[in-house]
């Protein structure tokens, strides 16, 4: 059954109530609280984005340390409301430029104003940037983003910053003539990649997206066209096709040429939006491979050898590359050290370690590996000496009281309340508790998938109209994770 | 999917298409970048300029200052169009943060007199705001709202549509419904959606006003808009209305179908989860209609939202039974990517699509056969995802995937999430007993994590042991000895009782058992929990009928210090058991306790199958994420009109007050049976105080009285009823069986049930008593609050003729009478009696409500002439009058000779009957009046259709708050 929200409400991190709306006025005056409270304090690990209590419902997602909370007392759609929730996010951060604590306080009458546009009595209204322009009266007050040009890059004629998005719609509407034609669009590929210790692929996939966000005037219809040899759904295409498992569209897209020339026509809305969503499972290239090691030096001290190989074109990179490797609970010291020249033959390994740090964390028992920028058909290579518990006290035995079974032909020595266990259980026990190896990047300019955005273009062209087309192509790390053999599997 | 992460990327690259021009631009757009950029920050500068500089956050400061009120009403007066635009901002920022701003209504409604949008938009935010919490207020700007009703701007007309429907009173209906009839058929579509939605809030306030100025039919045509918002705004109003009232209002007929699936094309995303939801509620002619309306549905599958996806899946699912094979088989295989794709979208959706998935797997496991490897968690998914995902695993495990699926719970059993780890370990036991083909393996698995000798992973591990074991008995006793490795770690109740069950089981197996038993666990055997203790004895006699020459002593122990050294009725009665039977005959000792153990089943598809098929009907709602029935947690509070609900619950909580008083009164009067009944307790001084100290009233739990706003409301409503409809058939049991008014728990071992009856113009609580408490039950005070008529005991003590003893039960009549005192003036009114008893005995005092029903109170002189009806009906002012249609009535209802006779031995009396003009409709007469005193006078007109049953009832009475009750109460006897 559909059903409508009761209340709304935008908490602080700290839970003060930031945005509050009451559609019914069948809530709880205190539900935000109560939703505060229930997340904060949920038994175990994180509260489920949906539940319910004394017969209200809640549901909840959290946007930028944000928490964006709704309750009702139908029977809904769930995905509606955490779909409502997302869309609001969405929506606020176009109209205020970023979305944080500061420029909902400071834009609030902004948000109410939006707010009563979108929902009615608990029901969706307009919910796209575009539509809401023409009802929305209140100007945006802009937030200097906090974590701005943390790297401006060089200026040349090719790039503008990546700052250049976070300005808020009607601002730029605003400027009327002088206001720079300009459209911006992100083919973003998120990769989870799963690798076995021995650095076989268990498991990959590619969540990609192409969005835009458009500052055009007059909002011209545009075509994108993508590779020709686009193919979706599993099983098809030839050599070297782009295979799309399934994919998904906005709303705004025509799709009249997509069956003959993979060409999507429409008229850009306002602000952000996800022109389409793909997904792809068929095999790919992963842009690193990890390869760890793990040697026994002697009882109680082990070796790790981590190997990163960079399977991506010279003239690509990986940044803000992160690599972290938890620790045996048993470990008392680690060393770790980055080894010098890089690969063998590589005309970079002067390079190899400058712009990388590696530490132990001991309270987190993890040892973090950072990389600046991670060359192209490169390796880097981090070795960690671990230290276990148990060495310098020497491995004091005691006998056990232990059942001699009818079946086992002797239990000799059994570990007693595990203070100080035989070595190689130790050994096997500790290497079991290393990794797995998770890894974040940013892979500036490349695609994993070999999706292409053939050409962008206004459907009628006119002489006076040459919008700034900004392309930009990312591949991040989702979840990057290899796992540590222990030895003799896999 | 979202990237909502910060990209940092070097930044972006200007896509080069265009040939050479392009190229000629590259120049001039390093220059223009940053100059750009600066125009942008100037612009803004100058816009936030204009307003005053900083931010609305500045509206919040000096808001202690005094006499800002003053400055913010001078402000508001101004000339200044700015000025006065920033000083409503001030006061709106104000209202946000809770500050009373109402005394500045005035002020700021006579802002409203403006040709400026923007500020108009401002005083509509603020007054939206006091129409919920405070309607009288936004009352008076009511005739503002029908002015701009009119407006030319559509925008304004629309505000003042939306507005109007805010104000939660009853007396907003009647300016409302002008306006809004005129907004239903605007041309402007911002205007038109606006009122679809307002019927929905018209229907909340004054369903009936819905019904005769005939808006549900307009709405119905408005799924046929030509706006989409529009449309879905219809539908999402069709459908509330439908839900709150029971009734079919949106009747999918064959026109009315084909207008939907035309609208899923056109209308907006959120329009279509409601149309889908809609068609999920429809029932297809035949096979050739439900595979017509799937064609039509697939294609939403593809949808960006995930929300459209899950509902045209449920849509799908729900079709598919009428599907040809072939069709099913298809379908089958398109709906399998969507439902994947929804796993890679944000955490919040994963969540929602899992358990959805949890339940599409189990009734048609083909769709996901495949996909297994979708399910695995991935390192950073969210607690919760990976719960889902590790359920779904397991149900989808196959001897096909055994080797994969087992690797995998392996990697997730060496996590650091100790939750999730457990739950891994769990997993790897239920595969096992799910594939006899992977149980060696999964034990291996096992064998493998106890080798680890992470303490939980171990007591994990063994409590799956034990079921593997059950499941496949006598075939992977060998690993028995690597579990006896780690008796000593174990600290968990339900690992110590796993291992403990090994034991014993296996007791000729292990050579010394009893040794293990004895040095492991019997020390700290008082200690145990009740699960370990009873393990414990069971597995010692089990030990005994194997070896009983080594173990005689050691079951003696046992067996003495289950029966003497422990207060656990449980174990002593088991202790007992074992003792008789071993004493009595070793042979039927060993039949029994050794005897064949039935194997126990794979518990993986857990859900009961009808339940099943009723979550896979709610599928996409908050049931199938509960996995409930939909009726086990939507109790919607319909908050009454024209009460704020803070209001109703301090009344309620002075009459608690007040309550209490009295029954201190009643104790003290009654003070010394109490010493009589000798309880035993007390004897000192001050018995008034004692039998004051009722626990504290906060501590008065008594689930009737709710503690909540509204908890009143719901008494009214009858329980569960969601409408007019059933609030009738729940409160006419006074034939039925007496209700169970207090369960033994709230009563303190006083179970009762209790209904009202008239005898003779007389009224009677015919209540029976059961006790399960442990001391017989002699004398009881019992109280009513204060109550709608005025009902009070006769008598305020029940002395039961002989002392109900444990266990028993007994009927008591309880005279009742009206008192003017008892009478609860200025509350809304209410068919219960909120009740204290008070037992003598014990000091205990509970608090408990008897509903009631109305029809139970008409004397049985109600009758009053033909002559005077007429008059008497005109007499009442129309506003006292209540209507409700009472449709889907029993069949023989239709003939107004059974109503008349039905109605006639309810002592609602027959007065005359007369064709309606012009139709075959008639309509009947009745009048009834109450018992009570001063008595109430009610007149009934039902109007019947012949062959029809349904009948539209009319009740008019003096006292406009008892009519609706009159009306529910007549409504109620026609149903039963």
């Amino acid at each position: 059954m559909s059903g409508a929200m009761s209340s709304f409400f935008i908490l602080s991190p700290r839970g003060d109530t930031i945005i509050s709306r009451d559609f019914r006025g069948d809530s709880l005056p205190n539900a935000a609280e109560i939703l505060f409270r229930k997340v904060k304090f949920w038994d175990k690990g994180d509260a489920p984005p949906v539940f319910h209590l004394d017969g209200l419902n809640f549901v909840y997602v959290r946007k930028n340390g944000l928490l964006f909370g709704a309750t009702t007392r139908f029977n809904v759609s769930p995905s509606t409301t955490v779909e409502l929730l997302n869309r609001m996010a969405k929506v606020f951060k176009d109209y205020c430029g970023v979305l944080s604590e500061e420029s909902i306080r400071k834009n609030f009458i902004l948000v109410y104003e939006l707010l009563d546009e979108m929902m009615d009595f608990g029901y969706a209204q307009a919910t796209s940037t575009e539509s809401l322009k023409n009802h929305v009266y209140n100007e945006p007050i802009v937030v200097e983003s906090a974590k701005s040009n943390l790297r401006m890059p060089k200026i040349n004629s090719k790039t503008t910053p990546s700052t250049a998005v976070h300005k808020p719609i009607t601002i730029s509407a605003q400027s009327g003539g002088k206001q720079k034609n300009e459209i911006f669009v992100d083919i973003l590929e998120r990769l989870n990649v799963l690798f076995s210790g021995s650095g076989y692929i268990i498991n990959s996939t590619i969540d990609g997206c192409i969005q835009m966000k458009s500052y055009l005037s007059g909002n011209p219809e545009l075509k994108l066209a993508l590779n020709s040899d686009l193919v979706i759904g599993k099983g098809g295409g030839g050599y070297g096709a782009v295979v799309l498992d399934d994919c998904n569209f906005h709303e705004c897209v025509r799709l009249d040429e997509f069956e003959s020339s993979r060409t999507l026509s429409f008229f850009p809305p306002d602000g952000e939006f996800i022109l389409l969503n793909y997904r792809i499972t068929g095999e790919f290239r992963a842009p690193f491979r990890i390869f760890p090691t793990v040697d026994e030096v002697s009882p109680y001290k082990v070796e790790m050898t981590l190997m990163i190989r960079a399977d991506i074109p010279e003239s690509n990179y990986g940044a803000n590359v992160q690599v972290r490797v938890p620790m045996p609970r048993s470990a008392i010291a680690v060393t770790t050290e980055i080894a010098r020249g890089g690969g063998a033959g590589l005309a970079s390994g002067a390079l190899a370690t400058s712009g990388q740090t590696s530490e132990y964390n001991a309270s987190e028992k993890r040892v973090v590996w950072n990389i600046k920028k991670f060359p192209g058909a490169t390796e880097q290579t981090l070795s960690i000496k671990i230290t276990l518990a148990g060495g310098g006290v020497g491995g004091s035995s005691t006998s056990s009281s232990g059942g001699s079974l009818v079946n086992s032909a002797s239990t000799g020595s059994m570990s007693a309340g595990g203070t100080a266990p035989p070595p190689g259980q130790l050994i096997g026990s500790a290497r079991k508790e290393i990794g797995p190896v998770s890894m974040s990047f940013e892979i500036p300019m490349y695609n994993v998938s070999n999706l292409q955005v053939r050409y962008l273009r206004i459907s009628e062209q006119q002489k006076s109209y040459n919008p700034y087309r900004w392309v930009r192509y990312v591949t991040q790390a989702s979840s990057f994770v290899c796992r540590v053999g222990t030895g003799s599997e896999r | 999917m979202c990237f909502s992460g910060p990209v940092l990327g070097p930044g972006y690259h200007r896509h080069c298409t265009g040939g050479g021009r392009c190229a000629a631009k590259h120049g001039a757009a390093s220059m223009s970048i940053s100059s750009t950029i600066n125009q942008i920050t100037r612009n803004a500068r100058a816009a936030v300029g204009q307003i005053g500089g900083g931010s609305d956050s500045r509206f919040f400061h000096n808001t202690s200052k005094k006499g800002e009120t003053h400055e913010l009403r001078e402000e508001l007066q101004s000339q200044n169009k700015d000025k006065k635009r920033d000083a409503v901002k001030k006061v709106i920022a104000n209202m946000t943060v809770g500050k009373d701003v109402s005394m500045l209504f005035t002020d700021v409604v006579n802002c409203i007199q403006t040709a400026n949008v923007e500020l108009k938009k401002l005083v509509y935010l603020y007054i939206i705001n006091y129409a919920k919490s405070n309607p009288d207020l936004a009352l008076l700007a009511v005739n503002t709202f029908c002015k701009d009703a009119n407006d030319a701007n559509p925008l304004i007309r629309a505000l003042a549509v939306r507005t109007m429907g805010c104000i939660r009173v009853d007396r907003i209906v009647e300016y409302l419904c002008e306006p809004l009839a005129r907004a239903l058929r605007d041309d402007d579509p911002y205007v038109r959606k606006t009122a679809a939605v307002c019927v929905a809030k018209l229907y909340d306030i004054s369903p009936d006003m819905v019904e005769d100025r005939g808006f549900l039919d307009v709405l119905r045509d408005l799924i046929c808009d030509s706006n989409p918002t529009v449309v879905a705004n219809a539908v999402a109003a069709l459908s509330e209305i439908q839900e709150t009232s029971g009734q079919d209002v949106t009747l999918i007929t064959g026109s009315v179908l084909q207008k939907l699936l035309a609208a899923l094309n056109e209308c907006t995303e959120w329009g279509q989860v409601y149309i889908l939801d809609a068609l999920s509620r429809y029932q297809p002619a035949d096979e050739v209609e439900s595979e017509g309306i799937v064609e039509r549905v697939t294609p939403r599958l593809q949808h960006a939202n995930s929300a459209v996806v899950m509902s045209a899946v449920k849509v799908v699912l729900g079709y598919m039974e009428l599907c040809n094979p072939d069709v099913v088989r298809t379908l089958t295989r398109k709906l399998a990517p969507p439902l994947v794709t929804l796993l890679n979208s944000e955490p919040e959706i994963q969540y929602v699509a899992l358990r959805n998935i949890n339940l599409i797997v189990q009734k048609r496991s083909a769709i996901l056969e495949h996909e297994i490897k979708v399910f695995f968690c991935k390192y950073n998914d969210p607690i919760y995802v990976k719960m889902e995902k590790l359920e779904i695993i397991i149900r989808l495990a196959s001897d096909r995937n055994a080797e994969q699926v087992l690797l995998e719970l392996k990697e997730y059993a060496q996590e650091v999430d100790v939750d999730f780890v457990r739950r891994a370990v769990r997993a790897i036991g239920r595969t096992a007993i799910k594939l006899e083909r992977a149980a060696e393996r999964c034990i291996n698995v096992l064998l493998e994590l106890i080798q680890t000798k992470v303490n939980y992973v171990v007591q994990e591990a063994i409590i799956v042991i034990k079921d593997i074991f059950r499941r496949y008995p006598n075939r992977y006793e060998q690993v028995i000895a690597a579990l006896c490795e780690n008796l000593e770690t174990l600290d968990e109740p339900e690992a110590k009782a796993s291992m403990i069950w090994i034991i014993g089981e296996y007791a000729d197996r292990i050579e010394n058992a009893d040794e293990l038993l004895d040095s492991f666990f019997l020390d700290s055997f008082l200690e145990e929990t009740p699960q370990v203790q009873l393990q414990l004895l069971t597995a010692t006699v089990k030990i005994f009928l194997k070896q009983p020459a080594e173990t005689q002593a050691l079951v003696q122990r046992v067996l003495n210090m289950a029966t003497e050294g422990t207060d656990n009725p449980d174990l002593r009665d088991r202790g007992f058991i074992y003792w008789r039977l071993l004493s009595h005959s070793p042979q039927v000792a060993r039949a029994v306790v050794l005897g064949e153990k039935p194997t126990i089943a794979d518990d993986t598809f857990a859900l009961e199958p009808a339940l099943l098929d009723q979550l896979i009907h709610q599928l996409a709602t908050l049931s199938s994420i509960y996995h409930k029935p939909p009726e086990a947690f939507v109790v919607r509070m319909a908050v009454p009109v024209g009460h704020v609900s803070g209001g109703v619950g301090e009344e309620y909580d002075d009459d608690l007050e007040y309550l209490e008083g009295e029954i201190g009164a009643i104790g003290a009067a009654k003070g010394p049976s109490k010493q009589a009944a000798g309880s035993g307790n007390g004897g000192g001084p001050g018995g008034e105080v004692d039998l004051l100290d009722l626990g504290g009233v906060d501590e008065a739990p008594p689930a009737t009285t709710g503690g909540k706003d509204g908890g009143l409301d719901d008494f009214l409503g009858g329980g569960d009823s969601n409408g007019g409809g059933t609030a009738g058939s729940s409160q006419a049991n006074t034939q039925v069986d007496r209700p169970l008014v207090c369960t033994p728990e709230q009563g303190g071992g006083i179970g009762i049930r209790a209904a009202l009856r008239q005898e003779g113009g007389g009224i009677f609580c015919d209540m029976t008593f059961q006790n399960t408490g442990p001391t017989p039950l002699q004398v009881l005070a019992i109280k009513f609050n204060v109550n709608t008529f005025g009902i009070t005991p006769v008598s305020p003590q029940i002395a039961f003729p002989a002392p109900v003893p444990q266990g028993g039960a007994t009927n008591y009549v309880l005279p009742l009478t009206f008192a003017p005192s008892m009478v609860a003036s200025g509350a809304p009114p209410s068919l219960q009696l909120q009740t204290a008893v008070k037992n003598m005995a014990s000091g205990h005092v509970f608090y408990f409500a008897i509903p009631y029903d109305l029809s139970v109170l008409f004397a049985a002189s109600g009758q009053t002439d033909r002559a005077g009806f007429i008059p008497a009906w005109k007499a009442i002012d129309d506003a006292n009058e209540v209507t409700t249609l009472a449709g889907s009535l029993p069949p023989a209802f239709s003939s107004p000779d059974a109503v008349v006779s039905k109605l006639g031995s309810r002592h609602v009396a027959f007065v005359a009957r007369r064709p309606v003009p012009g139709t075959t409709q008639e309509s009947l007469y009745f009048s009834a009046v109450t018992v009570t005193t001063p008595p109430v006078h009610f007149l009934v007109e039902i109007t019947l259709q012949a062959g029809v049953a349904s009948a539209k009832l009319a009740v008019k009475s003096q006292s406009q708050t008892l009519a609706p009750m009159a009306c529910a109460a007549i409504e109620g006897l026609l149903r039963n």
